[in-house]
């Protein structure tokens, strides 16, 4: 037990940093991304027998979170706007993130954006991205070409690499 | 494939601020309330007091009752009630089930405000100062698990001149966190909405977890 929580801890400390890149990348609000994180890590600290063997459990990890976000949005069917209280804005990610290129991530779409994070933030290759998501390495090697394209046209990011 | 890549690394750069602040012993304790509350069999309320300091975080999922006493008899609404006691304190019994979805968060605020407890409470977004949370958070609550939800003792007299509580209720928990009245408030749901109060018509039970 003390060396699969040893275990569980050496991955977490590197894993959770990342994930949570990924995962805000998708979901646009970092604070959500963090709470879904912390439930799919406690997932997967009680399930570590099978994640340790998963052929990338960061990947698992965000997966998790991923489809707990989906879930948290169904049980959701109306919502009103805030009314009676104080005058409150987003938390979305603060200051950490350009807030140009964060919009221009939200108006992805959503597969494009998860492809985006498991290859950038989880250095995922295309075949492991393929097998996470479900999906043909060329479909992902489509959806980021297409994020890619998008991404230079809505932030001019040449330019700011150039 | 240069252009990709550089398009790739400036995304890279641009989230390398991103921190998670959960520690791993967060992760344990949810895990062992979890792993305790399946052999009890129980779909009671626990608490998490993951970062009490500052901001605490109520998860579902427990063991049995930790409280004595009588429950609160001032006020009874379907997903919580606030009664006086122990002593000068205020007592939040948040209830498990299905009318736990139901809150209503003017009632909860209203019924604290009762008991002269300001609040701030928002369904499915939880507010915290621009500034950072205030600290104190743990000498003004006091959580534990009961059969049927959670009891959430608040000591009013502990609580900063001018602060109040911000209460997010969730699906599967309640965060909390003091703030200062009139403070610069940042809420957190999802930053493709503004920021919302998120209400479930149905009754659908609130713990769906393995």
């Amino acid at each position: 037990m003390r060396q699969a929580q040893d275990e569980f801890a050496d991955f977490y400390r590197a894993s959770k940093d990342p994930c949570l890149r990924a995962v805000t990348a998708v979901t646009g609000d970092r604070e959500l991304a963090e709470e879904l994180l912390a439930e799919a890590f406690t997932r997967a600290w009680t399930s570590w027998r099978k994640v340790r063997r998963h052929a990338a459990p960061r990947a698992w990890v965000v997966r998790t979170a991923l489809n707990l976000s989906v879930s948290w949005w169904r049980r959701r069917r109306r919502e009103v706007p805030l009314a009676d209280h104080d005058a409150a804005v987003p938390a979305g990610t603060g200051d950490w993130v350009d807030p140009a290129l964060l919009a221009a991530l939200r108006r992805l779409p959503a597969r494009q954006r998860e492809v985006l994070a498991l290859r950038i933030f989880l250095d995922l290759d295309t075949e492991t991205t393929a097998k996470v998501i479900g999906i043909a390495p060329g479909t992902v090697m489509a959806h980021l070409s297409r994020a890619v394209a998008a991404l230079r046209r809505d932030t001019n990011t040449t330019e700011v690499i150039q | 494939m240069i252009e990709q890549n550089d398009i790739l690394c400036h995304v890279r750069e641009s989230f390398a601020g991103l921190r998670m602040d959960v520690p791993v012993d967060d992760v344990f304790a949810r895990g062992r309330l979890r792993r305790r509350s399946r052999r009890a069999g129980l779909t009671g309320l626990t608490a998490a007091t993951a970062g009490a300091a500052t901001a605490l975080t109520l998860t579902l999922g427990g063991p049995a009752p930790a409280r004595s006493g009588n429950p609160p008899p001032q006020v009874r609404l379907a997903a919580f009630s606030v009664g006086d006691g122990p002593g000068d304190s205020t007592t939040l019994t948040l209830y498990k089930g299905p009318q736990y979805p139901r809150l209503d968060p003017s009632a909860l605020r209203q019924a604290l405000a009762r008991h002269g407890i300001a609040a701030l409470v928002t369904v499915g977004t939880f507010c915290r100062p621009t500034t950072g949370p205030k600290t104190g958070l743990s000498q003004v609550l006091h959580s534990s698990d009961l059969a049927n939800g959670a009891a959430i003792v608040i000591d009013g007299s502990a609580m900063p001149p001018g602060s109040r509580l911000s209460i997010g209720y969730f699906p599967h928990y309640v965060r909390m966190a003091l703030i200062d009245s009139g403070a610069g408030l940042s809420c957190s749901s999802t930053s493709h909405q503004p920021a919302v109060h998120l209400i479930t018509p149905s009754g659908t039970p609130i713990r769906s977890r393995k």
